[in-house]
């Protein structure tokens, strides 16, 4: 029997987070102190889980941290960490426990809608990507996604593919085909993601996305852009008209086709300004547009001698 | 090898910089630190000096250099301290654009007609933000000594590149032109990177050190001392090298040229209180404008002056980041990888061509201006109040958030070293998972996946309409859609210092009561009333100060 005893008592020594992720592992910062300040930091622990499966072995690590493995399931988990007793020829370390609650919660998803294409032609069928993302880095293939328009109607489904969008951690894809609406103007559309089938708990997500809706083109406006002073034509000027753009090419010149109406075309080149013009498209119709260069003096450029 | 030479002794930058308290993201304490780390003393009989001369330099930058060259031309002993490892200060990063005028010989050769009294009335021109607020008779000293500064750097081996700029701010006529880069690029701090101002520091340096000034590297003023309590005389300073304090006698003169304020986040709220801690210094880690030689002068009494420059909302007193996704990422200047700072800026940033290829949000993922503008509109819009009641001043971080397709369009790499993923750069698969990404130590809350992700879906529908109906952006071009997406640190950064101490005419310090500290003297970005942009100011009244002080009896 031991010659003396000492009490010992454990606790947090940071709160535990309110909210943990089902099936996550969590990282409790525990402080574990006997009355005579013996070093207690090596000796094992003992961790009750909140299915009453048998007791697991834990320990305090390097930096006082003990790992829970949370259930994967949702609601309040209740652990019990606890200690000793612990004896040597000498001492008795009294036992001593901590019983917490943390809150699991389903993992969230997220979603990407990109490659829409704008200004769709209305009552044309068009194609969009979606892609669906767990925090957790789950394993998304198969699931399905739903793209809903502004009535709230299913407007078209698929399934997340096997392989991972390029560049992406975990971003599962898919190629939908939609239906543009006979509205002409912005039209908005949901894409909604359940997560539903998957191992740990997911809450699902919804996004949205718009792209404008317009009447087929008729005719062609081509577009020269030219410095104003050399008339040289400016490559890569960015062309707006409402929805309709274009992009100069070397010769300066960019073709975008529209249908009839009266429009505001406004150009875009980073170092050059040019006034909006306003614009009636009747027919074909080609014009030509000066742009002043208004250099920004970089302080970057390499001054030569 | 006597102590002098010790202390001239160049060296490699330090294992962590005197500032590598910055980069630990505590710059809310630095104005804390700095009003605590520079104080007048009063002088004892009893003062050991370790080192005397006739004029001692605070800071061995542009205006310190020239200080220390001018006092030798004028038979003077000097010596100058200065607290990095290396001389140069700012201006060893900076463009070496040169703004002097007055019909000199570069003028001259170029055609360029120019008089000091067209010089003086440009610079004080009532309908140019950037003259109105400058004290006039300060602005004639400039004037009036154009032509001697210009003659100056020619006797000291200053190179120019053979081409006028401008005209540029409140001139009429061109009067800016470019120093030739320094020759020796483990010489320089940011090389390959034009930084052209390196020649200039360089060359007045190997001329102050063939005059005979001594330079004290790593020697940072602590403390200015005078004569006796409550006298307007100062006679030597403290510096600490290390832990060492080190006494310097001045028998004629001490000039601070410590180089401005603007790192000081307790002091430049002075002048304008939304200058939080969150808007970072250019030019650092390289250099901290921490407002010392100020603090030392005001502990003796100096006044600050001409303070309405600092906010004149002209020039380049806080400016775009360009360099996005590190944490400094001033306009003109890139820490390479083969940079002396690099370990400590740690990125060089992704360089925007075209503000169309990102959005700018605050740190509620909100978006709140026009991204192409740059003018003082957008800053303000960058330090508007966003809504957070324990941060009344001040807007908190600026994020650029942009998609694959907008790196594509720049052509930009996201990866090391390229970006700061410690805090600075962030990427993620979709947009709401980005903004739970972005941790850093000015986001004082976590941005809203759903905020986010709401705002990046209404300017995809301007983008697809063609109109921003919420900010005016002229054509908004591309959509933030395709995946992965990135939140790069985009900031607004602080340059000019455009305030700072009283002087008169010969730059000696003035107090609140409007009269001389005798032996005084300041020059450079820490000298108030005139506010111009850039190294000829510094220049000229760094000789200005110098003649003086050297002409003082000892």
């Amino acid at each position: 029997m031991a010659a003396h005893t000492h009490s010992t008592a454990i606790e947090l020594s940071e709160p535990a987070p309110a909210e943990v992720a089902a099936g996550s592992e969590l990282m409790l910062k525990i402080k574990l102190t006997c009355a005579a300040d013996c070093d207690l930091h090596n000796l094992p622990l003992t961790i009750t889980s909140p299915d009453d499966t048998a007791p697991t072995a834990g320990h305090i690590n390097e930096s006082g941290e003990v790992t829970l493995s949370i259930p994967p399931k949702v609601g309040p988990q209740s652990f019990t960490i606890a200690f000793g007793p612990h004896e040597t020829d000498d001492i008795r370390h009294e036992p001593c426990a901590l019983s917490l609650t943390v809150n699991s919660i389903p993992h969230g998803t997220s979603l990407a809608v990109w490659d829409i294409p704008s200004p769709i032609v209305k009552g044309e069928r068009f194609t969009i990507k979606v892609g669906a993302k767990s925090a957790a880095n789950a394993e998304l293939k198969g699931l399905e996604i739903a793209v809903f328009d502004s009535s709230d109607k299913v407007a078209a489904r698929g399934r997340l593919r096997d392989s991972l969008w390029p560049g992406t951690s975990a971003l599962y894809w898919d190629e939908v085909e939609l239906i543009a609406p006979t509205e002409e103007g912005l039209s908005t559309w949901s894409v909604r993601f359940a997560a539903e089938g998957l191992a740990l708990p997911h809450d699902g997500t919804a996004a949205e996305f718009s792209a404008m809706v317009a009447r087929p083109p008729e005719h062609r406006l081509t577009v020269k852009v030219v410095e104003q002073k050399s008339k040289a034509p400016i490559t890569d000027v960015q062309i707006r008209l409402g929805p309709f753009r274009g992009t100069t090419d070397p010769a300066g010149i960019a073709e975008v086709m529209m249908p009839k109406g009266t429009y505001d075309l406004h150009v875009w080149k980073t170092a050059y300004e040019a006034p909006d013009h306003s614009i009636e498209i009747r027919g074909d119709l080609s014009i030509e547009v000066e742009a002043v260069f208004v250099p920004e003096e970089d302080p970057d450029n390499a001054w030569t001698m | 090898m006597s102590k002098q030479n010790r202390n001239d002794k160049r060296g490699a930058p330090p294992a962590l910089s005197r500032r590598s308290f910055l980069s630990k993201g505590a710059a809310a304490g630095v104005g804390a630190a700095a009003l605590t780390g520079a104080a007048a003393t009063d002088a004892k009989a009893e003062t050991k000096w370790d080192h005397s001369a006739d004029v001692v330099i605070i800071g061995a930058g542009v205006a310190g250099l020239a200080a220390a060259i001018t006092a030798r031309d004028h038979s003077a002993s000097v010596i100058a301290v200065e607290e990095n490892y290396d001389i140069g200060g700012r201006g060893i990063l900076s463009g070496g654009r040169l703004h002097l005028g007055g019909g000199n010989a570069m003028q001259q050769k170029h055609g360029i007609k120019d008089t000091p009294d067209q010089v003086y009335a440009d610079w004080v021109r009532f309908d140019a933000n950037s003259a109105r607020y400058s004290d006039r008779d300060l602005v004639r000293v400039f004037a009036d000594e154009n032509l001697a500064t210009y003659d100056f750097l020619v006797q000291n081996g200053v190179e120019f590149i053979d081409r006028m700029i401008g005209p540029e701010a409140a001139s009429t006529i061109p009067r800016t032109f470019v120093t030739v880069e320094w020759h020796v690029p483990s010489e320089l701090i940011a090389p390959g990177r034009n930084r052209n101002g390196s020649g200039l520091v360089r060359r007045l340096e190997a001329s102050a050190r063939k005059k005979g000034a001594q330079i004290f590297l790593r020697h940072k003023m602590t403390k200015i001392i005078r004569e006796q309590d409550n006298s307007r005389r100062v006679i030597g300073i403290t510096a600490m090298n290390g832990s060492n304090a080190v006494n310097i006698q001045a028998k004629k003169g001490i000039i601070i040229a410590s180089g401005g304020h603007t790192g000081n986040v307790n002091f430049r709220r002075t002048f304008d209180p939304r200058l939080t801690e969150e808007y970072q210094q250019a030019c650092e880690p390289w250099v901290h404008q921490g407002a010392d030689g100020e603090l030392a002068a005001m502990e003796l009494g100096a006044s600050l002056w001409a303070t309405a420059a600092q906010t004149r909302e002209a020039g380049a007193a806080i400016t775009k980041t360009r360099h996005i996704g590190c944490r400094w990422g001033y306009s003109s200047l890139v820490y390479q990888p083969e940079s002396p700072m690099f370990r400590l800026a740690r990125a060089t940033g992704l360089t925007v061509e075209d503000w169309q290829n990102v959005i700018f949000v605050n740190q509620n993922g909100k978006r709140f201006w026009n991204e192409v503008d740059g003018s003082y509109n957008f800053f303000a819009a960058c330090m508007a109040w966003h809504g957070d009641k324990s941060k009344l001043n001040g807007g908190g971080p600026i994020w650029a958030v942009f998609d694959a397709d907008g790196a594509a369009r720049e052509k930009w790499n996201t990866k090391s070293p390229n970006v700061d993923p410690d805090g600075y750069f962030f990427s993620a698969d979709t947009i709401a998972e980005l903004a739970g990404k972005i941790k850093n130590p000015y986001q004082k809350q976590q941005m809203s996946g759903a905020a986010l992700q709401e705002t990046v879906a209404r300017y995809n529908s301007f983008v697809a309409a063609g109109a921003d109906t919420d900010f005016k952006k002229p054509t908004p071009l591309y959509k933030i859609e395709k995946p992965p997406f990135y939140a790069a640190w985009s900031t607004p950064i602080l340059h000019d210092t455009l305030t700072g101490l009283r002087t008169n005419t010969n730059s000696e310090v003035m107090d609140i009561r409007g009269e001389v500290i005798q032996g005084l003297y300041c020059a450079g970005e820490s000298q108030g009333g005139f506010a111009q942009h850039g190294l000829a100011r510094c220049l000229t009244f760094g000789r200005v100060a110098a003649r003086h002080a050297a002409g003082r009896t000892a």
